[in-house]
């Protein structure tokens, strides 16, 4: 891979960052002038008292000086206080942290089985095998997450009882070690198999298609003549020439994990980023949301770089000669 | 590699096994756990940061107070002290505090933690206790006596009613920030203390052996937190939960007839009013008509109050015209039957049309009576509102009906703030929750607090202000006689309600659900209006036991009540702690078959495609 190629990618990916510091900033400052007024309206607080409140979340002084403090409290590693809880927003994201990558990732993982469907059914496109992977591919793809969600709570939580309606653990569990591990996989189970189900349809459908453009390509007609058995061009020829698209949809999807599932984590009460977001967008707490966008962008930026990087690696063209 | 399967399937095997012994062990002593869901996460358990009535309920179960409010009425009952005297003036009182008081981790609570409390709370401005501690200094006379002299005469005293914290704990973290303390130190003097907490999911609230009450008779109480209103409606009726607060709208009907499980509509005195813009304040750009007391009350009979309690709060809430201004129903005066702004469209044509507010060019909407604009009004409304939308279908309806036009424009509570503090509007529609005293809610529609310049808002948004008003509101903030002081309150209420730019629609509920099969002793505060938690000092965690396996229950009454137990007619479960060991049980028999399944696949897997590899080479 050229040098050239490295850099200019990681160069793009930066001034992205930078573009989203910015913009986050501004962002939720046109929209909210100063919450302090509402947040505190029917306290009965004094006007100092609202003064000082103004000082300690950095609302006071003009957009300039509130846009200078912020960079410099980034560049601390610092994104503020939680308007709701006073707690560092920081504290908060990274405790969410766990529980999203735990459900995000677990699921996203599971829904890479649809790659393994949908290069088989694009092998064999036409066959019986297709026709059910694609449609049940498509039906799964186009149910949304919240209605599949609340489904399967009605159905295996509140009516089987086979799960805990939600939570990460049963609530005031002292649980320790191993049992607070089956303890939560007891409680992700059903969250993580309906983002599974969710997000199986797109692989499954990604990949097919891919198959189904390499599967015409001459070099597998030749590997054919010299007498390998289908299963063996197929996994040597074929799949690694339709791993392209694959491998930058996962990428995006690596980099969307810590942007936590909305929908899902609400139905489940399961206390991950998305969770914090949709708590924040209610505030507004917009230190929270700064932050929470913050990471979110930087997640996504750096997964797509990964993305680019791979892509150079795995097909030499993109990089250049 | 048929070892390394057998070597999988032993480790399944161990797995479940040794989880099934401690499933058995753990069924043995687990602590009686009345577990309690709601739509918040606590914002934080420091007393000097949060504000949600998650963070409330926990100060309340936490801290005791000087002096305790009795559940059936509110009225002052002792609490940590155990009497008190005014002095001939009303300025001093001095409060005897129980023999033997301990915190929660044993340390004596004496004078000086109340001392402190009150004198630091009032340097340093503390959100929640300053509106009450401005005015007053405490000095302890002994460890068991208290001197508070207020600088003004103030009819809440002798009232004492501020969480007292834990100087041992506190005095540190109040030296620098007090607001940056983490306050997870669970040291308290009330019936529960906290013992753990994990945002976003949950806190744990367990009994304080040394509340001078004596111990509460549960173990722990558990707040978990739900997302979404229906998963929680169905954990408790699978009594995964014992109490939900909040019931959404939409499910409470149901949950009425739901065996086991009974339903609460508890009033607080929280109100949603339509407030038009009188433009006292002097900024702005109100609507001049709106100054017109003539319109203001045609608009207030446009409106079908009784018809929005019961399309838009499906019959959860009230009627009732004048201003909450506490959940203690005694300060709402009965307004005169010919001072009641009724339902009665035509009346309010007739109104309008008498004042010269006719459509003279037969668009249907009326004109100024010089004809100089039509009464088209910017109506503005919360976006993070479920009867937002329904309000503002149905009343914006209403006013077309007596030929008043509505423009409306919607907002989040931040934005909405700005609007009426530039008196930038018409009219909105927004809501208020007042304390027990009526006196803070009194004070936001005085002159001084109204909005005159964008540097410093008040909190007068009905900008419209009186000096009878102000004058009557002065006047009860310094009579100390209890009746007289409830005469004068009625007065300003009904004042305000003919007078002011403020139509009430309707006093909201609290909606709230529990089981009756595993805990008695559920209290109303205030008797018979109020919710059982959740309420001004929450008295049902007090009186609440579990039922025994006899089906009887150990008799704890609630301070202050001569209700007890709303939900004694109940059979008991044989086990006497609950019904859900069994569920969990299926449920880790089944976590444990998904993960011995996945681990076996994931096994065949890699045996395959190290099969593969072996193949190639």
């Amino acid at each position: 891979m050229r040098r050239r190629f490295v850099i200019g990618k990681v160069l793009g990916a930066l001034s992205t960052l930078i573009f989203v510091v910015i913009f986050n900033f501004f962002l939720f400052r046109v929209v909210n002038d100063d919450p302090i007024n509402s947040m505190f309206r029917g306290r009965n607080l004094t006007p100092e008292q609202l003064e000082r409140l103004r000082v300690k979340f950095n609302l006071d002084g003009t957009k300039w000086e509130q846009f200078v403090a912020y960079v410099q409290q980034l560049l601390r590693g610092d994104l503020g206080y939680s308007l709701k809880s006073s707690r560092p927003v920081t504290t908060v994201i990274s405790e969410a942290l766990w529980p999203t990558i735990l459900l995000v990732g677990t699921s996203t993982l599971v829904a890479m089985v649809g790659i393994v469907i949908g290069y088989r059914a694009g092998w064999r496109r036409g066959s019986a095998f297709d026709a059910t992977a694609t449609s049940v591919s498509m039906l799964t793809y186009s149910m949304p997450e919240y209605w599949i969600g609340m489904v399967a709570l009605g159905v295996f939580a509140a009516s089987l009882g086979w799960f805990p309606v939600g939570g990460l653990n049963d609530a005031g569990s002292t649980l320790t070690g191993i049992e607070r591990m089956l303890d939560q996989l007891h409680h992700l189970i059903l969250p993580a198999t309906v983002l599974a189900i969710a997000y199986v349809g797109e692989y499954m459908i990604v990949a097919r298609s891919a198959m189904i453009d390499t599967s015409r390509e001459d070099y597998l007609q030749l590997a054919r003549a010299k007498g390998l058995r289908d299963a063996e061009v197929r996994k040597r020829h074929a799949q690694p020439n339709a791993l392209l698209p694959v491998v930058s949809l996962s990428a995006i999807n690596f980099g969307f994990i810590l942007s936590g599932a909305i929908a899902v984590e609400s139905i489940f009460s399961w206390p991950g980023i998305g969770q914090q977001t949709a708590f924040a967008i209610s505030g507004p707490d917009f230190p929270m949301l700064q932050g929470l966008f913050l990471m979110i962008s930087a997640a996504v930026i750096l997964a797509n770089l990964a993305a680019d990087l791979l892509y150079g690696y795995l097909d030499p063209r993109v990089s250049g000669r | 590699m048929q070892r390394r399967l057998l070597g999988l399937g032993v480790a399944v095997a161990a797995l479940g096994s040794m989880l099934v012994t401690t499933v058995d062990a753990s069924t043995g002593d687990s602590p009686v756990t009345l577990t309690i869901g709601l739509m918040q996460d606590l914002d934080s358990p420091n007393v000097t940061v949060g504000a949600l009535v998650a963070d409330y309920e926990l100060w309340n179960m936490q801290y005791a107070t000087l002096t305790d409010k009795a559940a059936d009425d509110f009225s002052n009952i002792p609490g940590l002290a155990e009497s008190w005297e005014a002095s001939e003036d009303g300025l001093t009182f001095t409060y005897t505090l129980r023999a033997g008081l301990k915190w929660s981790d044993g340390t004596p609570l004496t004078a000086d933690d109340i001392v402190w409390t009150i004198n630091t709370s009032k340097e340093q401005e503390w959100i929640n206790h300053y509106s009450t501690t401005q005015n007053l200094t405490a000095t302890a006379i002994d460890d068991v006596t208290v001197e508070i002299v207020t600088a003004v005469p103030d009819p809440k005293l002798p009232t004492m009613d501020v969480y007292i914290l834990p100087k041992h704990i506190w005095e540190e973290p109040a030296s620098t920030d007090i607001t940056a303390f983490d306050a997870l130190d669970g040291v308290g003097s009330g019936p529960y203390t906290l013992k753990s907490r994990n945002a976003g999911q949950d806190w744990t609230m367990v009994a304080n052996p040394n509340f001078w009450r004596g111990a509460p008779q549960i173990d722990q109480v558990v707040f978990r937190v739900f997302t979404e209103g229906s998963a929680m409606v169905a954990a408790l009726k699978s009594g995964e939960i014992d109490f939900v607060h909040d019931v959404p709208s939409e499910e409470f009907d149901a949950l009425t007839s739901e065996e086991d499980i009974e339903t609460v509509i508890g009033q607080q005195g929280g109100f949603s009013e339509l407030a038009m813009n009188g433009m006292a304040g002097g900024i702005g750009d109100g609507h001049p008509a709106l100054q017109d007391i003539n319109v203001v009350h045609a608009v207030a009979m446009a409106i079908d109050r009784q018809a929005l309690v019961d399309r838009v709060l499906l019959g959860q809430g009230e009627v009732i015209g004048t201003l909450g201004v506490s959940p203690d129903p005694v300060w709402t005066p009965e307004i005169p039957e010919d001072l009641q702004l009724n339902y009665d469209p035509e009346a309010a044509k007739q109104m309008l049309e008498d004042n010269g507010y006719k459509d003279t060019n037969g668009d249907g909407i009326r004109e100024m009576p010089d004809g100089s604009r039509d009464l088209t009004f910017r109506y503005a409304q919360l976006s993070d509102s479920d009867t937002a939308g329904p309000n503002q279908q149905l009343i914006t309806g209403w006013l077309k009906e007596i030929g008043i036009g509505t423009t409306v424009s919607t907002y989040d509570q931040t934005q909405l703030t700005d609007v009426i503090a530039s008196g930038e509007y018409d009219m909105f529609v927004w809501g208020w929750t007042p304390f027990v005293d009526p006196d803070p809610m009194l004070s936001y529609f005085t002159c001084a607090q109204l909005t005159t310049d964008l540097e410093s808002v008040g909190y007068n948004d009905a900008n419209w202000c009186s000096e009878e008003y102000d004058a009557l509101y002065e006047q009860q903030n310094q009579e100390l006689d209890r009746e007289k002081r409830i005469d004068l309150v009625h007065q300003m209420l009904t004042l305000f309600y003919t007078e002011s730019t403020y139509v009430v629609l309707y006093h909201d509920a609290d909606t709230q659900a529990y089981r009756t099969d595993r805990f008695t002793g559920w209290v109303q505060q205030p008797k018979g209006t109020g919710p059982v938690l959740f309420s001004n000092t929450s008295p049902s965690y007090w009186s609440l036991a579990p039922i025994d396996a006899s089906g009887g229950s150990t008799d704890t009454t609630a301070p202050g009540s001569t209700e007890n137990g709303t939900g004694t007619t109940v059979v008991a479960e044989p086990d006497g702690d609950g019904g859900d060991d069994g569920d969990s049980n299926t449920g880790v028999v089944i976590a444990i078959i998904v993960g011995a399944a996945v681990l076996i696949v994931a096994g065949l897997l890699v045996l395959r495609s190290r099969r593969a590899r072996d193949d190639k080479e």
